[in-house]
């Protein structure tokens, strides 16, 4: 390109190698700012959501809220059953075995109405049931 | 004897395998005046409601880890055992796993309940006291869903506790 076909070159023509580079600084931060929200956003839903549809809240006494320390059975802490994988078989260890294994069926029979019906029912609740009379 | 024990075990978990979730719900047709009873009292028996469901979550918490100690400590470790000496018994590694599997069971059936069971709790009992009995049904029969695991898991841990007294005996 000659010298005077550059004086021709106005300066919207000129192309784009040749404009100094603009860096918005102030709007790259504010984007991946807002990016960094998006994504924890989306993936903490997507991990609660797998939290409750796997029924997990469900179970974790850890959950805030749900049971504390305080809370639970006396006899939670009770007994520290084992029984080792080592060793002979003789009828003093079965008999320590039965011992270990009746504690704990003993702890259980203590609850084992945990989950009766009685709990949930109209009367329990407080709803009236209507005796015979009432018919 | 022990054969004997060997096909309760088997024909045991047999049932349970091919026992569904049973969930029979019973419905029952609200009269008006308890319709009204419902509606009228809906706070207190979502009072009533928290606290068994805080209950729940205890009781839950509790067998559970006596179960995973039944399990994990004792059955595993008999077995366990009993193989290092070359005493394998089927019968006995059997309801380790029948143990196993209903232990489990256990579980998927108090979270299809707790599942319900809040349900219940965001139901609106002041306006739609119909609906929200009918989910009450629901519940209740998520919750002898429940029971009746609790119960299988009872009737393995007692014949387990009969293999092993015999194997005891036989000793």
């Amino acid at each position: 390109m000659s010298e005077e076909e550059k004086k021709d070159i106005t300066p919207e023509q000129t192309t784009e190698e040749e404009k100094p580079r603009q860096i918005h600084g102030g709007r790259n931060l504010m984007i991946l700012g807002i990016g960094a929200i998006a994504i924890a956003m989306i993936t903490t839903s997507v991990s609660l959501y797998f939290y409750r549809s796997s029924g997990d809240i469900y179970l974790d006494r850890s959950r805030p809220g749900y049971i504390s320390d305080g809370e639970k059975h006396d006899d939670e802490d009770e007994g520290d059953e084992d029984f080792s994988n080592e060793g002979e078989v003789t009828q003093e260890v079965l008999d320590e075995y039965l011992t270990e294994l009746d504690s704990i069926n003993g702890r259980l029979r203590a609850h084992e109405n945990n989950f009766s019906a009685d709990q949930l029912s109209d009367d329990a609740l407080g709803i009236y049931q209507p005796t015979e009379e009432y018919f | 004897m022990q054969k004997g024990i060997k096909y309760a075990t088997f024909i045991f978990a047999l049932i349970l395998v091919f026992s569904p979730s049973a969930t029979a719900i019973d419905h029952r047709e609200l009269s008006e005046e308890e319709v009204g009873i419902v509606s009228q009292n809906c706070s207190s028996i979502k009072v009533r409601l928290q606290r068994v469901q805080k209950d729940d979550a205890r009781n839950r918490v509790f067998l559970g880890s006596q179960y995973e100690t039944i399990a994990s400590k004792l059955m595993l470790n008999l077995n366990l055992r009993l193989v290092k000496n070359g005493m394998a018994s089927a019968s006995l590694a059997e309801q380790q796993t029948t143990f196993m599997s209903e232990r489990d069971r256990f579980k998927n059936d108090f979270i299809g309940y707790s599942q319900e069971f809040e349900n219940l709790l965001n139901m609106n009992c002041k306006d739609e006291p119909e609906k929200f009995y009918r989910q009450l049904e629901l519940v209740r029969a998520k919750r002898a869903d429940v029971d009746a695991s609790m119960q299988r898991l009872k009737s393995i841990i007692s014949l387990h506790y009969e293999s092993v007294t015999d194997l005891r005996n036989n000793l």
